[in-house]
């Protein structure tokens, strides 16, 4: 294939693979993101291919066969979903293939045990966009995910791909950043900052050399929306960052990707070859007179690089430590020029803005936080995995009526937000719209969109230690705030957790979180202390129990709760017994099993292989 | 080079854009306290913390480090107020509960109410000395040396500058700039006869050729031969009686 | 231990002489050797033309470089919010005690090294161990040494 030279033999192109597509052809779309891969999808598609092949079925004539990236509904993976129906098969397995292509396909039959079944209602739904889970979503950023194959550069053209690149080529550069403006579009990795305000604040520095650079060191924990986007539709990210740096006239672009996201790697490589093919990077892209490259760079398993200087340091092939911002990146970033960063979903809206206009987007979401942003929903709730509203939908809304509520019935305590730079909003506070500023007033952030749930079985103040313990981890050392002063947070909440809590031990940690909040070089320590205050002013009194009463009321620090068998329960089975590493649980078979609690180290598994839910946690 | 004027705790003074707050701030004798910074060092500072100052601009304020913080017109700096005095008393808390045994931060800590810090060595922690892991050390191997020996190791408490591989460094030339610029003294340097051990490597000391004491590396003399072109036989006496 | 300068060179080669790749080819000495050698770094530093001292901190550095061999399989624990909520550290515990090391260490037959990371990223299947390339979700305590016996 050759490089595509204009914007007429683009949409000619483009008009040749709509022709020979034939959207009623039956179609199986295996979900090949990295949960359903996880769960077996590789040996589901080997499955299918066998199949078709034995029924002599020819690829592209009889039937359609692809891998997509992820649908957001991991959970249930593998997932299979068939068009033009729109059937959405949960859970498939290699054996329920032979089934599927002779019912499903051939005679359009729905196999009910393979479909969607409300834990609620129990009503079975097959038809994937009535779905609780996707019937609430508007999809934008995740508009192609799980439609298209992200290895083929036609897949994405069929799919209006480049348009709004050829469209942006058109365009003065000043017109795209007041569009960009416009729409009100805000970074989507964490701070929030408008994104045509930054471009066009970079593009006013003079320079001879700009550069564009995407963040996709997603390090929130419990946040993967980037990288089922890198995964499932890398040419949206290339496509916004070739626009952007078309806008702010940089020639050179950088992917930081997490080195932890192979496949992400794997498929934003392929798509950037694909698209140097075809001509939209390279030089003279699309015929005109701009050159635009990117390259790729793999992240080493460091949070803090997720933090733009500690980033671009990292992309010189530095260590990657934060150094102070008081001169901006949009002036001096990745060597000294003046340099635009955005995170993987900002870069990815772009084209779809340029292309339905600044209005269209800013008709979704609230005053302050224009668009529609994409959260990974997870933790103690019933539908886990990804979706996208539009900013503002409460808490309740997101986690009721899209995630069918907390697991296992049990009481909805807290969601937390924004990883280790956020906080634990509580449920008094359901109703709270989930847009960039109300979270930041609630004492937490959005972050990049991680929504975890909690319920009654989580402790507060071991989400706090989890969280400090992960920043320990992950701090640089650079400064003495996060250095020094988040050890010490650690060993006051571990003491806590522990019951070796005094009194005076909240307002040391109170103290400790001033001085991060307002000493810490970077973001990393500046927002540390969220975690810690989030829960202190929504869930004092769970410190004050652990403190004060040496209790633990969600039963899951260690040293205050111990493990107990119900003898109401118990049937002797003695699998507990045989499985205790410590060998302290004893009784004979049929009578019911005693632990010896001094020996007892808290190991979990006997309530892990109790069949019975005999045992007791108290 | 443009001037601009600030204004320092109420004070008026005068400095050039984009020099550091501190450095203004110590020609008009007006005293913050700092440890990881060098004015003779580009790289240095931000890392220590103890340099805080509230920076008020655009009607904002936020506390900034004072030996990196860019003179701009316009720009208010305080040095003494209440938030800045109990952050850093923080911070200097933080330090000497690290670094008990150093005098330097045990004073500094004095100055700001700090007696005994509430916090306690964890069990296994090790002892780290005097060592504030500021890195000045490491930066000025690398800017002013040129040789770069030393670099940070590890991240978070674990951070400090080391050699690599824990082993002699071949680039070390056992000048000692990083034990002059340690602001804890916390760098261990030997001087034995004709013997000088830093960084677990040792030296071979040339001797003056009119007073007979040993006052530099042969290492050294090398590297300023070799990267200066300087004749070798002007080392042969020390600077006192050249 | 040995390490082929030649494999050293093959991989150096494959990326611009200059800075910019430093972390990819430690990364890509990593995933050969199953850590970054002493050889390795050396010839870099005389290729790239940057001080060992600095090759050496990015080594201790990022997480994904090891200085010390690896065992032939990595256990990952994920230790990501939707684990930690799900019982991942009892799954740690757990392969703690049944492989008898403590994570970030190696055992003694040089099988696994185990590691606690910071979340991969596969949320909805928490808690999530990963073995070499391969994410097992939905873990359990009970279930690891079923999982670990695969990998011989």
């Amino acid at each position: 294939m050759e490089a595509i030279q204009s914007f007429e033999q683009l949409e000619q192109y483009r008009e040749r693979l709509k022709a020979s597509y034939n959207k009623d052809l039956p179609t199986v779309m295996i979900c090949f993101g990295t949960g359903c891969q996880a769960n077996g999808a590789r040996d589901v598609a080997d499955a299918f291919r066998h199949e078709i092949e034995e029924q002599g079925l020819k690829v592209g004539v009889d039937i359609g066969f692809k891998t997509t990236g992820c649908h957001g509904y991991c959970e249930n993976g593998p997932l299979v979903v068939l068009r033009p129906r729109d059937i959405l098969y949960l859970r498939v397995a290699p054996k329920d293939v032979p089934e599927i292509v002779e019912k499903s396909i051939k005679q359009g039959e729905i196999i009910e045990r393979l479909a969607y079944k409300d834990v609620n209602t129990k009503e079975i739904i097959a038809q994937y966009h009535t779905i609780p889970f996707y019937a609430h979503q508007k999809r934008i950023a995740l508009r192609n995910i799980g439609n298209i194959d992200p290895a083929s550069i036609e897949d994405y053209l069929l799919h209006d791909g480049y348009k709004g690149l050829a469209k942006a080529l058109t365009l003065d550069p000043d017109a795209i950043i007041s569009e960009v403006e416009a729409s009100g579009l805000r970074g989507r990795g964490g701070g929030g900052f408008p994104t045509g305000s930054k471009w066009r604040s970079c593009k006013a520095v003079p320079s001879d050399v700009h550069y564009v650079m995407c963040n996709g060191d997603e390090g929130d924990p419990g946040a993967f929306m980037d990288r089922s986007i890198m995964e499932g539709d890398p040419h949206s990210v290339i496509e916004g960052m070739i626009i952007g740096a078309y806008a702010i006239g940089a020639s050179q672009g950088y992917i930081y990707v997490r080195d932890e996201y192979p496949l992400a790697v794997k498929n934003l490589l392929s798509a950037i070859g694909s698209a140097r093919e075809r001509g939209f990077l390279g030089r003279n892209i699309l015929g005109t007179d701009f050159d635009f490259d990117i390259k790729i760079s793999r992240g080493g398993g460091a949070f803090v690089c997720g933090e733009s200087s500690a980033l671009m340091r990292s992309l010189e092939g530095k260590v990657g430590e934060p150094r102070a911002k008081y001169i901006r990146s949009v002036e001096k970033g990745l060597y000294d020029k003046p340099s635009v960063l955005n995170n993987v979903e900002t870069w990815n809206n772009v084209p779809e803005i340029i292309l339905k206009g600044s209005k269209w987007y800013a008709g979704f979401g609230t005053k302050g936080s224009k668009g529609t942003k994409v959260f990974s929903l997870v933790g103690k709730v019933n539908n886990t995995g990804l979706v996208e509203v539009p900013m503002g939908i409460t808490i309740r809304d997101l986690v009721d009526k899209i995630g069918g509520g907390v697991l296992g019935g049990k009481a909805f305590k807290a969601v937390q937000t924004g990883g280790p730079s956020g906080g634990c909003i509580p449920k008094a506070l359901a109703d709270l719209p989930i847009d960039f500023d109300s979270l930041t007033e609630a004492g937490s952030m959005m972050g990049s969109g991680g929504i975890i749930v909690m319920d009654e079985e989580t402790c507060m103040v071991d989400v706090a230690k989890y969280f400090i313990g992960f920043l320990v981890e992950e701090s640089c050392g650079k400064c003495t705030p996060c250095r020094d002063g988040l050890p010490r947070m650690l060993s006051i909440l571990t003491a806590i957790t522990e019951g070796k809590g005094k009194e005076g031990d909240i307002d040391t940690l109170e103290e400790l979180c001033e001085v991060l909040s307002y000493g810490a070089l970077c973001g990393l320590g500046t927002s540390a202390a969220n975690p810690v205050l989030s829960t202190i002013k929504y869930f004092r009194e769970e410190y004050d129990a652990h403190i004060l009463d040496r209790k633990c009321p969600a039963g899951v620090c260690k040293a205050l709760i111990t493990y107990r068998i119900d003898p109401d329960a118990c049937t002797g089975c003695t699998l507990c017994a045989k499985k205790c590493p410590q060998e302290c649980i004893s009784g004979e078979r049929k009578q019911t099993h005693i632990i010896d609690e001094t020996k007892c180290i808290r190991c979990g598994v006997c309530k892990d292989v109790c069949n019975f839910e005999a045992v007791k946690v108290e | 080079m443009e001037k601009v004027t600030i204004i320092i705790d109420g004070r008026e003074v005068e400095g050039i854009k984009d020099q550091s707050v501190l450095d203004v701030a110590r020609e008009n004798g007006i005293p913050i306290p700092a440890l990881c910074y060098h004015p003779e060092v580009s790289t240095s500072g931000g890392s220590c913390r103890v340099c805080l100052v509230e920076a008020h601009q655009n009607e904002r304020m936020r506390l900034v480090t004072s030996c990196n913080y860019p003179v701009r017109a316009g720009l208010e700096i305080r040095t003494d107020t209440d938030l800045v005095r109990r952050i850093r008393k923080g911070v200097l808390e933080l330090l000497l509960a690290r670094v008990p045994d150093s005098e330097v931060i045990r004073d500094m800590a004095r100055d700001y109410g700090v007696g005994e810090p509430r916090f306690f060595k964890d069990e296994g922690e090790d002892n780290r000395y005097k060592c504030i892991a500021c890195g000045l050390c490491t930066l000025v191997c690398e800017e002013v040396v040129g040789v770069c020996a030393i670099s940070m190791l590890n991240r978070s408490r674990e951070k400090a500058p080391g050699t690599p591989y824990h082993k002699a460094s071949n680039a070390c030339i056992g000048c000692g700039a990083c034990v002059y610029v340690c602001p804890t003294s916390a760098i261990s340097m030997k001087d034995e006869g004709d013997t000088r051990t830093i960084w677990g490597k040792q030296f071979t000391m040339i001797r003056c050729s009119v007073c007979g004491n040993p006052y530099i590396p042969d290492a050294q003399v090398d590297w300023i031969v070799k990267t200066t072109g300087k004749d070798k036989a002007f080392f042969e006496k020390c600077p006192d009686h050249r | 231990m040995d390490v082929d300068i030649k494999k050293v060179n093959e991989i150096i080669s494959r990326y611009d002489q200059s800075e910019e790749s430093l972390l990819a080819i430690l990364q890509d000495f990593q995933r050969e050797f199953h850590y970054v050698p002493e050889e390795g770094m050396k010839r870099l530093s005389d290729v790239l033309y940057v001080p060992e001292s600095k090759i050496y901190a990015m080594g201790t550095f990022y997480k994904t470089l090891s200085l010390e061999p690896r065992g032939k399989h990595t256990v990952k624990v994920c230790m990501g919010t939707a684990c930690h909520l799900k019982g991942a550290g009892q799954i740690l515990e757990a392969i703690e005690r049944e492989l008898g090391v403590k994570r970030n260490h190696t055992t003694v037959d040089k099988r696994y090294t185990i590691e606690s990371v910071n979340c991969v990223g596969a949320c909805a299947m928490a808690p999530v161990v990963v073995v070499n390339e391969n994410y097992y979700g939905h873990m359990r305590p009970s279930k690891i040494m079923d999982v670990l016996n695969k990998y011989k």
